[in-house]
């Protein structure tokens, strides 16, 4: 009944540039195409084994492009290499690479399989041929794939000046010796370690929705998935629950549903397209539309004891402390918009973030203002 | 009708209890569909005072108990 550990996944061109926080999940990093499928067919057996199900042969979950691989094209090419990890001008994604590298659906029901699945073989011929074409000297072609966005399957002409396709020549120069510059000097990584003091924010729970772009019969969902929970006349939902990542879903009739009670973006994202999956397996045509992290909550102690009576004085506009009605003081940043619940004993939940960093910010902004509460 | 909404917050934050359980190793699985609760439990040891039954897998069908409940054990 348990289940079998997950093959870690070393991201091997992450290896040695690991950034200073707590490591993420066991993700992906930026494996080849062989290895994405050899991880797929293991993690999806696994699943398969804890479901007691018949392993999928959905076209949906097919990994023509492996996820992180797909989403590498779509945005900032000049990320594909972690290894410059200073150069991290990336999108909340990327703070740890997705683990469900299956195909995404962007769009609404209008996108057709076989539409989706070209799409990714082209692109996966232009990302294999440009990923071999970057792997020998990453700086420079980092940078000039960034700014030639469309050129992704040029592979040296790209830092030409005189190339048409090149979105901007001119800065194409100057950039590479600024360049050299970030590579010496970083830039703000994503999730800055505090600069006063190590102590980061730990997840706890992450809110998401998906839609499965189907109607979904309740009733048969319940009576046929395993550890379900329907009670229409006291919510008009499903309730579903999967041992790892350790959630709970709410699966509505229309077709959409809220995933709960996972650790990190990805592991929601993976939990939610297990959830799909079952719904998938017991004969609906679900998909995976638009999921969207909802809500972030993370926690953090730290480590002295604070005068709440204090910190709502002067920052009363921000702040609200009713000792009667609850024990923390609740403060609610505009920048970035997060609430913060603090107790006296020095511990701090922060939530209300749609990003990870947005945790990391209030925090950062926070932690002054604590210490110069402190207790004496 | 306050235990309603309750119970419908808390499933956002839910605190996984069945899940728990499951982690301790004997609930396989659970069910909750008309008003009726199945659940499938593995190595159970039934013990009366006298006598000691050992069981690899256990299927308990509940249903309310109000006027006519049964608990059927197969």
């Amino acid at each position: 009944m348990a289940s079998a550990p997950r093959p870690e996944r070393v991201p091997r061109l992450l290896a040695g540039c690991l950034p200073p926080y707590p490591p993420p999940p066991p993700t992906v990093g930026l494996l080849s195409m062989e290895q994405e499928e050899t991880y797929l067919e293991l993690y999806l057996d696994q699943c398969a084994a804890q479901d007691d199900l018949a392993p999928p042969r959905s076209p949906l979950f097919n990994p023509v492009v492996p996820y992180g691989m797909y989403i590498l094209n779509a945005s900032n090419p000049d990320t594909a290499f972690n290894s410059n990890p200073e150069v991290k001008e990336t999108s909340g994604d990327f703070s740890s690479v997705d683990l469900s590298f299956l195909p995404d659906e962007v769009t609404q029901e209008n996108k057709d399989q076989p539409v989706i699945s070209s799409r990714h073989e082209t692109e996966e011929n232009s990302e294999s041929q440009s990923l071999q074409s970057r792997l020998p000297s990453l700086s420079e072609q980092d940078i000039g794939l960034g700014l030639n966005s469309s050129s992704l399957s040029n592979s040296h002409s790209q830092l030409h000046p005189g190339d048409s396709d090149s979105v901007q020549p001119s800065p194409e120069k100057p950039n590479s010796d600024s360049l050299s510059l970030a590579s010496i000097t970083p830039m703000t990584p994503m999730t800055p370690v505090s600069e006063c003091c190590g102590i980061v924010p730990q997840l706890q729970n992450i809110v998401s929705t998906v839609n499965l772009a189907c109607k979904l019969d309740l009733k048969k969902i319940a009576l046929h998935a395993k550890n379900a929970e329907y009670n229409p006349k006291r919510f008009a939902a499903v309730i579903m629950r999967i041992r790892e990542p350790r959630t709970t879903a709410l699966i509505f009739s229309s077709g959409k549903m809220v995933c709960t009670g996972a650790k990190s973006e990805e592991q929601s994202r993976l939990a939610a397209r297990k959830y799909a999956r079952v719904v998938q397996k017991l004969g609906f045509p679900a998909r995976f539309l638009d999921f969207k992290i909802q809500n972030m909550v993370g926690s953090c102690d730290v480590r002295f004891p604070i005068r709440l009576e204090g910190l709502v004085l002067t920052h009363q506009q921000f702040s609200s402390y009713e000792p009667e009605l609850f024990p923390g003081l609740i403060y609610r940043m505009v920048k970035p918009r997060i609430v913060l619940l603090i107790f006296v004993s020095g511990k701090v939940v922060l939530t209300g973030a749609k990003e990870r960093s947005e945790i990391y910010e209030a925090f950062e902004n926070i932690y002054p203002i604590l210490k110069g509460f402190k207790k004496a | 009708m306050a235990y309603q909404l309750y119970r419908n917050t808390t499933l956002g934050n839910s605190l996984q209890e069945s899940l728990d359980e499951l982690i301790q190793g004997s609930l396989n699985t659970y069910r909750f569909c008309d008003n009726v609760w199945t659940f499938v439990l593995n190595d159970v040891e039934f013990r009366e005072v006298t006598e000691l039954i050992k069981v690899d897998k256990v299927k308990i069908v509940a249903c309310d108990g109000k006027n006519t409940g049964s608990n059927t054990t197969e």
